[in-house]
């Protein structure tokens, strides 16, 4: 599904030069659910921007699903973006002055699709996550649990066959946790959405089919 | 083309018919200068001059005002007023039963708006004294390129005239000099003696009388310029400090499918969509000018402001959002997001 061949990521100033990436190699398999794992600054979250071709490799290439990626263009980029990744955030990224389920709809504004239709997918993503009863409310009438089952709901209401996770589990507390988790895991037991998780929870990352690991930008395991 | 200011002449007699003889002596002797065109005696009230005159009338029971302008019979061919229908008063109009008068075009709308202004009797303290209009002309600006005509009457000028008048006017070739002016001034003193006589250039006193018009123009367009300005580089400020503390939601929609055009086009609509209520709260306070007539001014006038205010407020709003729109298209998903 995701493949990544050779990628190295090298940030430049004047003066210093970087190494945040070096060469990586990972195949993400359909419907694989695979976690990150690293200490700080090992180049973990710059790997999944680069898979969610939020940002480019220095070096190697990024293949989803039979599409090369490095001959998008920015707009060609968004779209694809659009079409078949979602995200979800550590800090959920929740737009404050939006009612939930504006919230929710969001990717949809940027496909073509009738009023109705936004609202009718947004309130069945809604209701795979257990929100229904708070279409109308909020961000910040939430707890953090909730804003992360909104940005789960947010990151599927456009159906994307992969969802890329920065740390979902990491302010919420371990029963919040774990029932972000089990979401995650249902989505991609039965709904077949290949996820790549990025966490520093050993035991949310145990859960998943396969642990990779990531040392001062390199692979270790 | 000259105003010539005579004061203190020393005629030697007091009589009005006299002094007229003396006047028009006067007159013929200028004209047979070369160099001098035409030559005509009027009232203080000489273009772009400071002095006005008015006088007031009835027509058909209705009292009207209007510009009052005394003057002989050669003043059409000196200052080069083009009729649009009848005639100028001549000598033959010395012996009507009624006086001869000339109205301009903004006069005849107001009091004929049908055009029939020709033969029509207006009337001054009653029914002794009616006057009959024998021409129209067209309007001209005695106060100024920028300023608007206004109603005006030319009255034929009577013996009584030549006693208290002190302005005539000269039409003199292109070509004349300095010297030629001296020359005129030294005939003129010989010939009203005692006189005091001041010639002004009509090119000049126009200038002035633009100056005079531009002066409060000009300064209210810096006073707008520089608050039109002060509102730009407002807005300008505000819609950049916006899209900072917007950046994170920018970095996720660029992240969720925006493109960078969606962005742009996102922060212009919101812009003009707040623009387009503002507009709306102003009109309802503009409109109210015209519906209560408070300066006067025609319907057409405050919707042609109001329309043009409009447009030059989307066009400044427009350019203000353009820039800012462009920068917020390029925030950069990765960073944004990750951004505290």
């Amino acid at each position: 599904m995701i493949q990544l061949q050779n990628i190295e990521k090298v940030y430049r100033t004047d003066t210093v030069e970087t190494q945040a990436l070096s060469q990586i190699n990972l195949d993400v398999a359909p419907g694989e659910f695979l976690s990150i794992m690293g200490p700080s600054g090992c180049g973990k979250s710059t790997l999944l921007n680069i898979m969610g071709l939020l940002d480019a490799p220095s070096r190697g290439e990024v293949r989803i699903g039979n599409e090369t990626t490095k001959k998008l263009n920015d707009k060609d980029l968004a779209h694809f973006r659009n079409r078949h990744i979602g995200f979800i955030f550590q800090s959920y990224h929740l737009i404050n002055d939006l009612r939930v389920l504006d919230n929710v709809e969001l990717p949809l504004l940027y496909r073509k699709g009738s009023a109705g239709d936004r609202k009718r997918l947004s309130t069945e993503a809604l209701t795979k996550v257990g929100l229904s009863n708070r279409l109308k409310h909020f961000p910040t009438q939430l707890s953090g649990g909730q804003k992360q089952r909104v940005a789960i709901a947010r990151a599927i209401v456009g159906k994307p066959s992969i969802i890329l996770a920065d740390e979902p589990t990491g302010n919420l507390d371990s029963a919040m946790g774990n029932e972000v988790m089990d979401i995650l895991l249902h989505l991609n037991k039965n709904e077949g959405t290949t996820i790549v998780m990025v966490t520093h929870d050993e035991q949310m990352a145990r859960r998943t089919h396969r642990l990779v690991r990531l040392f001062d930008g390199a692979q270790v395991q | 083309m000259w105003s010539i200011n005579f004061s203190n002449h020393q005629a030697g007699t007091s009589r009005a018919d006299s002094l007229m003889l003396i006047l028009k002596g006067v007159k013929s002797q200028l004209t047979a200068m070369p160099g001098v065109r035409g030559v005509a005696y009027m009232g203080y009230n000489t273009p772009y001059s400071n002095s006005m005159n008015g006088t007031g009338f009835e027509y058909d029971g209705k009292k009207y005002t209007s510009m009052d302008y005394q003057t002989d019979d050669d003043l059409r061919q000196v200052l080069q007023l083009e009729m649009v229908k009848g005639r100028w008063y001549s000598e033959q109009d010395a012996a009507g039963k009624r006086r001869a008068v000339v109205i301009n075009e903004s006069l005849e709308e107001q009091i004929f708006p049908l055009g029939d202004a020709l033969g029509k009797e207006l009337k001054w303290g009653g029914e002794q004294d009616s006057r009959v209009i024998v021409g129209v002309v067209k309007d001209i600006k005695h106060e100024g390129d920028y300023s608007t005509p206004k109603p005006g009457i030319y009255q034929r000028a009577d013996t009584g005239f030549y006693g208290w008048t002190g302005m005539m006017l000269v039409r003199v070739d292109p070509s004349v000099d300095a010297g030629f002016e001296s020359r005129v001034h030294d005939r003129l003193t010989s010939l009203m003696k005692g006189a005091t006589i001041e010639i002004g250039r009509l090119p000049d006193q126009l200038a002035r009388k633009n100056r005079e018009m531009a002066i409060p123009l000009v300064t209210a367009g810096v006073v707008a310029a520089f608050l039109v300005i002060n509102v730009a580089l407002g807005l300008f400020g505000v819609l950049w400090y916006n899209i900072n503390r917007r950046r994170q939601e920018i970095g996720l929609r660029r992240a969720i499918g925006a493109t960078a055009g969606d962005v742009s086009k996102q922060i212009l609509g919101e812009t003009l969509v707040l623009t387009t209520i503002a507009v709306l709260l102003a009109l309802f306070f503009a409109v109210q000018f015209p519906l209560l007539h408070v300066f006067g001014m025609l319907p057409g006038i405050y919707v042609t402001g109001m329309l043009l205010a409009v447009l030059f407020i989307y066009v400044l709003v427009f350019l203000c959002a353009l820039y800012p729109g462009r920068e917020a298209a390029a925030i950069y998903p990765a960073v944004a997001l990750h951004e505290d």
